[in-house]
């Protein structure tokens, strides 16, 4: 998946698991751009009684570079403190939760943001509302409306929300992890089943959303609000982080952990599927302890990637020309670590330096899309992805595409790729709860309640 | 650094040590609580039990002292013997 339990370590602290980073102009307020960074994945809404919340001893970060050197030019921390009313009582609520100070909900979470920019840390907002999940019809009857509540303006045009969300992602993890199965292209496939349509993995589970909308001038290098496509200033890297303390230590005097000593990050996501699918496991988890800065380490996994050996291995006969292909992916290094010069793409450029760092790049000057198309850039839409990264955009078929071949006559025009690599997909729609149209976007998270388990079969 | 010293270090997880594992008294004279000591719980990691480095986790800061003396003792003392 984008990035949910992509790493061996993070795999197991799901409360620090960023799984997906959001960086676009925001469609109904264009001059802000809107960051959202996911967190906690695959969460089953019906996951009572002890129902999935932020991580008091966790620091979630939205990271902005707008320098080209792939460091943290500002940073947005969000800290979280979680209360429990009523000690006496096992109850997740006591009743139904109608406003979100309801004094019902047994265990609010209040949240601070802090803004760190040349030095200096600003405290933005504090004891803000974290709203309730959506525990169920019963419990949670208006979710709307406690969504709404949960939305706080924190000054000079900055709005915040922290909460949960319905996941916007989508991708056929059953397949794709069953040797790069691709079900509509099953009979093509080394070990042959029968074609049918993707099955979205990601369908009716939620995350924890963190989004916070900032006017554009608060975001560039030059504090201006950039209208020209090629303005060096309209590029901005954005990246995730939650960070631990070096230390836990179980107390059992307490039931808890105890932390100790420094702050130190144990995840990350830029670009979708970096580290996912480019970065070999037994370097994941360092990946995720780093910063975007030194990503040069990790060039060789983009300029040769595993995927485009394995994809003809798999799909015998259908790759023919990416399988002769033997120099350097000189244009995922572009999409995913400089950002794609003026000239490559008629009208765009994200390019942020030869600084090789895993971010999303955003140009802020590129006006949302009137006519929005999923597969972003290569799909004719220069508002979409690999330009920032937009909650519906297919990423999945967008990067599998660009691993198998598309993209690389932008850079090597003598190349011709397979037919396949056009077509390529894993065949899931976005089946998701609908995005909302206005700020945080995500779609309103499933009810516990409502829920319905799924079906398994052994063989 | 320069606010944690060996001495204040051994008042510090003296209390936590004794606690855990019966060790033998020390031969080192009594440690003087300073104004500026830490006052809260401490965590000392000896990641590499031969070199002289501890890392002291107190707050959200890490202290590290080079003190081999000091390695030596914590490795005398966690070998409870």
């Amino acid at each position: 998946m984008s990035s949910h339990r992509e790493a061996p370590e993070i795999a197991k602290d799901p409360v620090a698991d960023g799984t997906d980073t959001y960086a676009f102009v925001s469609p109904d307020d264009p001059d802000t751009v809107t960051l959202v960074a996911n967190f906690i994945p695959l969460q089953q809404p019906n996951g009572g009684p002890n129902f999935y919340e932020f991580g008091d001893d966790v620091r979630y970060e939205i990271h902005v570079s707008n320098r080209g050197k792939g460091e943290s030019d500002i940073v947005y921390r969000f800290k979280f403190r979680t209360e429990v009313l009523d000690d006496g009582t096992f109850l997740y609520n006591t009743g139904p939760i109608n406003d979100i100070d309801d004094p019902t909900w047994n265990r609010p979470q209040f949240y601070s943001v802090t803004r760190l920019k040349d030095g200096r840390s600003t405290v933005l907002g504090e004891n803000l509302r974290v709203p309730p999940v959506n525990v169920g019809k019963r419990s949670t009857p208006n979710y709307a409306r406690l969504s709404q509540q949960a939305i706080h303006e924190i000054g000079r045009g900055r709005k915040v929300f922290a909460g949960q969300r319905a996941d916007a992602f989508h991708v056929d993890l059953g397949s794709v992890f069953d040797l790069g199965g691709l079900r509509p292209f099953n009979s093509a496939h080394a070990f042959p089943l029968a074609n049918m349509d993707g099955i979205n993995s990601v369908q009716s589970y939620n995350v924890h959303t963190i989004a916070l909308q900032v006017p554009i001038r608060q975001l560039t290098r030059n504090r201006t609000r950039p209208r020209d496509v090629n303005d060096r200033a309209a590029v901005i890297g954005v990246w995730a982080t939650a960070s631990r303390r070096t230390s836990r230590i179980f107390d059992p005097a307490q039931g808890k952990y105890v932390a100790h000593g420094p702050w130190e990050q144990v995840s990350r996501l830029g670009n979708p599927l970096f580290n996912e699918v480019l970065v070999p496991m037994a370097e994941k988890d360092r990946w995720n302890a780093r910063e975007p800065r030194g990503d040069r380490r990790y060039a060789r996994y983009v300029d040769r990637p595993e995927l485009q050996g394995l994809l003809p291995a798999l799909y015998p006969g259908v790759f023919p020309r990416l399988a002769a292909y033997d120099k350097p992916r000189a244009d995922l290094n572009a999409i995913l670590l400089t950002g794609i010069p003026e000239g490559v793409v008629d009208g765009f450029q994200n390019y942020t330096g030869p600084v090789e760092s895993d971010m999303l790049r955003l140009n802020v000057a590129v006006p949302p899309s009137d006519d929005p198309r999923d597969l972003g850039l290569v799909g004719g839409d220069a508002a979409g992805f690999p330009n920032g990264r937009r909650i519906n955009d297919d990423v999945v078929t967008i990067e599998l595409r660009a691993i198998a071949g598309q993209t690389i006559p932008l850079v090597d025009p003598s190349y011709r790729p397979d037919e396949a690599a056009s077509a390529v997909t894993d065949g899931t729609s976005n089946t998701n709860a609908a995005v909302t149209g206005a700020f945080p976007y995500l779609g309103l998270p499933g009810g516990g309640y409502q829920t319905e388990p799924g079906t398994t079969q052994a063989s | 650094m320069s606010d944690t010293s060996r001495r204040k270090f051994i008042a510090a997880t003296g209390a936590g040590v004794a606690g855990t594992v019966a060790v033998g008294g020390t031969a080192h004279a009594a440690a003087t609580p300073r104004s500026g000591r830490a006052q809260e719980s401490v965590v000392a990691y000896v990641a590499d039990h031969g070199s002289s480095e501890v890392r002291l986790l107190v707050g959200e800061r890490e202290v590290v002292l080079q003190d081999r003396d000091l390695v030596t003792r914590i490795l005398n003392a966690a070998g409870g013997r």
